[in-house]
């Protein structure tokens, strides 16, 4: 069983704040779905393993010098810029 | 050519000047304008990309140049594949005016063939979901009856594929979201093989499972825009493009051909979607394959495998949101950065998308990783190796798309384990990395489509769209409904 305190500190390291409403049914959900996944436990280790997709390991390629984004247009979808930088402006 | 292509069919339309491009691509939206209110089958549509393709189309028409085969033909792209210029939400409210400055690769394929883009479809919030519903935008209605759901993730594309407000659409497929989507809406869905269509600019999920492929009104269609998508490009690292393209490869006969009937695929099945199945499995025996029966014990543990793995890879990818470079910031009051950072992302996600990236949180951290995430991917080894044991028994893998129909609406919001239980026929092959594709097989007592899904071993995409052809060549005269909206040629 996972608890409010556990809840709360795993939603801090995923960078989310939870309200004080909503804890309860967040826990009730976070240990039904725990509980979902602790069935794995019942499966034996298998000799299997995975180590990526496709069975694709290191892609290398020559460096190539290729057109870029201009950086106004990544600016542009920012929420808030100033002289061609990210802002995060104190708002309190 | 078969019968049933629809963009077959347009194409020639074109070619043989019996309608204009903008003919059609107007008549697509004002298709749209009238039905889309009731279905939300798109979030956003696109008139002027439309018919600036079209147009472009028209000249070609009107100078006898040959059009390629996708060229002019209207269709719709899910919300998670960046589109330059067209705003791409995922349906989340934290991507809500994010415009891309780059095409997606399969976007960028099919732009060049001049594909009409009618608009953005209706997802599940970062493709999270199995009706469409955690989308912030409403999910979209199923055709063919609007108080189910389209199913998901790709309700959109289903829904506007199957009430003909496009020709075709791409979609995503992580753990079933191309191929239940159109099981529930009596259409077409492929998730090719890993590797073989290019991800780059389509909005991660989760990166090991992520494909895109096509939900289109037959399977000859899905083949040809299967071939338009599939090759090797250098932005994606897991790329590998395809073998051969797979359209010329749909007229053979599959006699002989073993077809495996895996016993963990049909727990739980709804009788009714049994029956569809057994009788769509009959109907291959009739034109010469075998079925050999047989278990495949690993695929039982695939949901909670699939689940913890593709939400560890979910709480990394979506770590991006942080209201600093694009997308959704908080307009609270904020202390720092990291308060900043917190209220944009509580105030941004989805009550599921939150649960998923709570999750992958916890079966990465400290304590649990060895419990949860390195169990989980040794059990995913286990699957990988069953899969390969199971197809030197068999050529393809029958089994239900999904063990039932369309939920009715509000079905998936009561219970978030309920739900993932219906993704227990889809999620096995994203595992794997394998090729699958629904075809519609009949309907089940409610009404609703029931989908039959084949499934084969990595590039495998020509013998199995083949036979699913075959199937559909055989059956859909009684397998398939067409619904009476949108634009019918």
């Amino acid at each position: 069983m996972v608890t409010h305190e556990e809840i709360l500190k795993i939603a801090n390291l995923a960078k989310l704040s939870v309200s004080p409403e909503e804890l309860d049914g967040l826990t009730k959900d976070m240990n039904k779905m725990i509980g979902f996944a602790d069935t794995i436990n019942a499966a034996s280790e298998g000799a299997g393993s995975f180590d990526s997709a496709g069975g694709l390991s290191n892609v290398f390629r020559e460096d190539q010098v290729v057109p870029s984004c201009r950086r106004e247009k990544i600016l542009g979808n920012a929420p808030c810029t100033e002289g061609g930088y990210f802002l995060v402006r104190r708002r309190s | 050519m078969g019968q049933y292509g629809t963009i077959a069919r347009l194409h020639s339309l074109l070619s043989e000047k019996r309608l204009s491009c903008t003919e059609l691509t107007r008549a697509y939206l004002d298709a749209i304008k009238k039905e889309n209110s009731a279905l939300c089958a798109y979030v956003k549509v696109t008139p002027e990309t439309a018919l600036k393709a079209a147009a472009k189309v028209d000249a070609k028409i009107a100078a006898g140049e040959p059009l390629a085969p996708l060229e002019g033909i209207p269709m719709t792209l899910k919300d998670n594949i960046s589109t330059k210029g067209i705003e791409t939400t995922c349906c989340s409210r934290i991507l809500k005016g994010y415009v891309p400055i780059y095409d997606a690769t399969v976007w960028d394929l099919l732009k060049k063939q001049n594909a009409v883009l009618l608009g953005k479809s209706n997802m599940d919030e970062f493709a999270m979901g199995s009706s469409c519903e955690t989308s912030c935008f409403g999910g979209a209605k199923n055709p063919h009856n609007r108080k189910r759901v389209a199913g998901g993730s790709s309700g959109g594309v289903a829904a506007a594929v199957s009430a003909n407000l496009a020709a075709f659409g791409l979609g995503s497929d992580t753990g079933g979201s191309i191929r239940q989507p159109a099981s529930f809406c009596g259409v077409v869905g492929f998730k090719p093989t890993y590797g073989a269509v290019s991800r780059f600019g389509l909005i991660a999920y989760a990166s090991s499972f992520d494909q895109i492929g096509p939900i289109a009104p037959s399977v000859e269609d899905a083949a040809l825009i299967y071939d338009a998508i599939s090759d090797y490009d250098p932005m994606d690292s897991t790329s590998i493009g395809r073998k051969a393209p797979v359209s010329p490869a749909l007229e053979n006969s599959i006699r002989g051909k073993k077809i495996g009937i895996v016993k963990e695929y049909f727990r739980g099945v709804r009788p009714d979607v049994d029956s569809a199945i057994k009788k769509a499995v009959g109907v291959l025996c009739s034109l010469g394959a075998e079925t050999v029966e047989f278990s495949l014990p690993a695929i039982s543990y695939s949901l909670p495998v699939y689940y913890i793995l593709a939400c560890a890879e979910a709480s990394s990818n979506l770590g991006r949101y942080d209201g600093i470079r694009y997308g959704y910031q908080t307009k609270q009051h904020f202390a720092d950065r990291n308060d900043m950072v917190c209220k944009t992302r509580s105030e941004g996600f989805g009550a599921e998308v939150k649960r998923r990236i709570l999750l992958g949180t916890y079966v990465l951290s400290a304590g649990y990783y060895d419990a949860y995430y390195k169990k989980a991917q040794n059990l995913r080894g286990t699957i990988i190796q069953s899969f390969g044991e199971a197809f030197r028994k068999c050529d393809f893998i029958a089994a239900p798309t999904v063990p039932m129909t369309a939920f009715p609406e509000n079905y998936a919001a009561k219970d978030p384990v309920e739900t993932y239980l219906t993704d227990l026929c889809t999620v096995p092959v994203n595992i794997a990395g394998l090729p699958a594709v629904s075809v519609p097989c009949g309907f089940g007592n409610d009404g609703m489509p029931v989908g039959l899904q084949l499934i084969g071993p990595e590039f495998s995409e020509a013998p199995l769209l083949n036979a699913a052809n075959q199937y559909e060549l055989a059956s859909r005269k009684t397998s398939f409904r067409s619904v009476e909206t949108g634009v019918r040629l």
